[in-house]
């Protein structure tokens, strides 16, 4: 273990150890499946189960994890190996990352090092070395407030498109913070948790609106008279994607609508109207020249804007283990948050996922400018500093410092 | 309310299971000369599912012959031990009852839908692009279906209809036309009749004996005698699909493929027989290459390791959705499976004597 790696899980320690530290149980806590990834050598225990808290925590404790997980899933036997497991059901469970995310921010945190030839940048990693076309990349993210900021308005959309569209009971939904980049949403619904990987893959297709066809949700031409065709197609507030259609066609042709063979002064009057009044009949054949088949590429773009960024992994596998909520998150030292749904849209995870307290003295490399609390830091550039220990801490989990000597 | 009529056209509720039940017959009962036109026309549901893949109605008015005779046919079957034998019995007596339950009326749909198979469905009347003067434009829908209950059916469909993102959702239902729902009930009867036929009883009434070869007669003149196609022994990189391919080409430039590329692979690789030192040379080019690891991870999905359970390619939806899917062809959209593709391109391409 490296000095850094022994005084981030020596913090941890102290964390687990102190009377704040509670995780949150998931319900049916006794038929899920612990597992705890160790600064050691990156190994990982599983196929834990635990009857109470006190005896998870205790486990926690004793091992001092950089990461806990508990399986989404329910099963007869959570700590037999895994076809003796006994499968009941698994929670339904979104994950909404900022790595998924194409934030115009990136290029100021997030920068990338061709392991090959060593050339760097910054931003998004490119598919290919723009010198020598390896692409395997060294990279390093931040925790950006804007990207942040981005995940967790994905998060409010698709958390109400599914309220919508699905109905779950309320109760049974609930959202956290990974401690990372990105939230989680879980549904405990019990009429949700047979779902097979097969029919959770239809509900990540529902939400990416993967393979959608326009013409099974009304687009098409009418005769209205000899040799004269009208379009027409869904309506605006109409139900699932139908409506949803309708409002993403609203951007794209307000935002760009000379790609698609739209007069300047076509454009203008789209950007005039009333999005409220919009798309009532006859808006499809009101603008002249759109063929059905421009139509198809110009909702294929409004599906592709409307869509859930979710992962489509995480929602499919029904063995997966996810992060516990209450515990930390060894990539960043902050905590996994439990936030109650009404409380999401001012959810403040730089406010509210710190855990550690006193100061740190350490080294850091580089690090952009970021904020905790109320309080700014940074940027840093290969200088020794003393910081509150939360900070000190993120610095110390993301690599961009070390503990000073 | 069903009436005997009703149990006559469809003899898989469970209604007329109690119908039969309360009849007060026994298995034995079969020997009996009463019984013979239920075992006759038992014979005649077998011999029009095996021979033409679908199940006629009845001329005879006898609604107590119709509804006998269906778990006589199940029985039969289920002696005969052929698996694909009762799917196609299955799918027959599954089409026959769709004939049927698209021309019922709404409630009676809804008593089958709701009763028989305990699914959440209501009745709505929803019209979508009403107006429409181009009827085939216009969307009426009579029901809405629970969406656990869709789902389990609808993905055994193909055509795009049946995918979730065509369909409307109203807070946790999927609208359906009529006709839909007759659709998806038939795929709920198709799977009942297959879980019927499984298991045979243990004592079995000597009369049936000669029934039961009679029908291993039937199901060798009709589906042949069963083959099991040998995978070719080594790997034909020809018949190997557009994205297993693709993955092989693009670990071959050296790029990188991500983890549900690399499993897709070697899980391909595994079912299609080739070895352990194979699989890890495929994997050679990739620039993360570790022996130790893929060597592991190879094990593992071939089944020597960990839970121990040999991996299956996943399916075609699956590779879509995490965009493992490459430039599908045309025998593409004949199969689900990488697998079948490459079975059903081995057979053409060793027929071709390649």
């Amino acid at each position: 273990m490296s000095q850094t790696e022994q005084t981030v899980r020596q913090r941890f320690q102290q964390y687990y150890l102190s009377p704040e530290a509670q995780p949150t149980l998931p319900p049916r806590m006794k038929e899920r499946e612990y597992g705890f990834l160790l600064f050691k050598e990156k190994f990982m225990v599983r196929h834990r189960s635990f009857k109470s808290q006190e005896a998870l925590l205790l486990a926690i404790r004793d091992l001092v994890p950089a990461h806990v997980y508990f399986s989404t899933a329910y099963y007869l036997n959570p700590s037999a190996p895994m076809d003796e497991k006994g499968w009941q059901g698994a929670d339904l469970v979104f994950d909404v990352d900022a790595d998924h995310l194409d934030t115009p921010c990136k290029p100021n945190h997030d920068s990338w090092k061709c392991k090959a030839c060593k050339t760097a940048g910054t931003g998004s990693t490119p598919k290919v070395c723009p010198k020598c076309k390896n692409d395997r990349f060294e990279e390093q993210t931040w925790l950006c407030e804007k990207c942040l900021q981005q995940a967790k308005e994905e998060t409010i959309n698709f958390s109400e498109m599914f309220f919508r569209d699905f109905s779950p009971d309320r109760a049974d939904v609930q959202f956290y913070f990974s401690g990372h980049r990105g939230y989680h949403m879980h549904v405990h619904s019990d009429e949700l948790l047979a779902l097979g990987e097969q029919e959770r893959r239809e509900i990540v297709d529902y939400f990416l609106g993967l393979d959608l066809d326009p013409e099974l949700h009304g687009l098409g031409e009418i005769p209205v008279g000899p040799r004269v065709k009208v379009t027409q197609g869904p309506l605006i507030g109409e139900l699932g994607w139908r409506g949803r259609i309708v409002e993403g066609i609203y951007d794209i042709l307000s935002r760009e609508g000379e790609t698609f063979g739209l007069s300047p002064s076509e454009v203008e009057t789209v950007r005039k109207w009333d999005r409220d009044n919009l798309f009532t009949r006859p808006f499809w054949s009101s603008l002249k020249g759109i063929s059905v088949g421009t139509w198809k590429k110009i909702i294929s773009r409004a599906v592709q804007a409307k869509s859930a960024k979710i992962d489509t992994v995480v929602t499919t596998d029904v063995h997966r283990l996810i992060r516990l909520p209450g515990t930390l998150n060894g990539h960043t030292g902050l905590r996994v948050v439990d936030i109650p749904p009404e409380k999401l849209d001012a959810f403040d995870p730089f406010a509210e996922s710190p855990v550690f307290q006193g100061q740190m003295k350490i080294r850091v490399g580089d690090a952009p400018e970021f904020r905790l609390g109320d309080k700014h830091f940074g940027p840093y550039h290969d200088e020794m500093v003393e910081l509150p220990a939360a900070a000190a801490m993120l610095l110390l989990c993301k690599r961009r410092g070390e503990p000073a000597a | 309310m069903l009436t005997r009529a009703d149990l006559a056209k469809y003899p898989f509720l469970t209604e007329a299971s109690e119908y039969i039940r309360e009849l007060g017959l026994s298995i034995d009962d079969i020997a009996t000369p009463e019984f013979s036109p239920v075992l006759e026309r038992a014979e005649k549901r077998l011999e029009e599912a095996l021979s033409k893949g679908k199940v006629s109605r009845s001329d005879e008015a006898d609604e107590k012959i119709e509804i006998l005779s269906f778990p006589v046919s199940n029985l039969i079957l289920s002696l005969t031990g052929e698996e694909r034998a009762r799917r196609r019995f299955a799918l027959a007596e599954a089409k026959r009852a769709y004939d049927l339950l698209r021309q019922e009326p709404p409630e009676k749909l809804e008593r089958i839908a709701t009763k028989s198979f305990n699914w959440k469905l209501k009745r709505v009347d929803m019209v979508f692009d009403e107006g429409s003067t181009v009827p085939q434009l216009r969307r009426v829908y009579d029901f809405a279906v629970g969406l656990t209950d869709f789902l389990r059916t609808a993905i055994l469909l193909r055509e795009p209809k049946w995918k979730l993102p065509n369909r409307v959702l109203d807070h946790g239902f999927v609208y359906a036309t009529r006709d839909e729902v007759a659709r998806l009930l038939q795929e709920e009867v198709r799977a009942r009749i297959v879980q019927r036929t499984a298991d045979p009883p243990r004592q079995v009434p000597r009369l049936l004996q000669p029934k039961v070869e009679q029908t291993k007669g039937l199901i060798i003149k009709w589906l042949g005698i069963p083959t099991i196609y040998e995978l070719p022994k080594v790997p034909v990189p020809e018949a190997m699909p557009p994205c297993v391919r693709h993955l092989i080409e693009q670990l071959g430039e050296g790029k990188n493929v991500h983890h549900m590329g690399r499993f897709t692979l070697a899980a391909f690789l595994n079912n299609i027989g080739a070895g352990e030192e194979e699989i890890v040379r495929a994997f050679k080019p990739a620039s993360d290459f570790s022996e130790r690891m893929t060597r592991y991870q190879v094990e593992h999905i071939a089944g020597k390791r960990g839970g121990r359970t040999k991996y299956t390619c996943p399916m075609c939806t699956t590779l879509k959705t995490h965009g493992v899917c490459y430039k599908p062809d045309e025998v593409c959209a004949t199969i689900r499976n990488p697998l079948s593709y490459y079975k059903k391109q081995g057979r053409v391409l060793s027929r071709k004597g390649l």
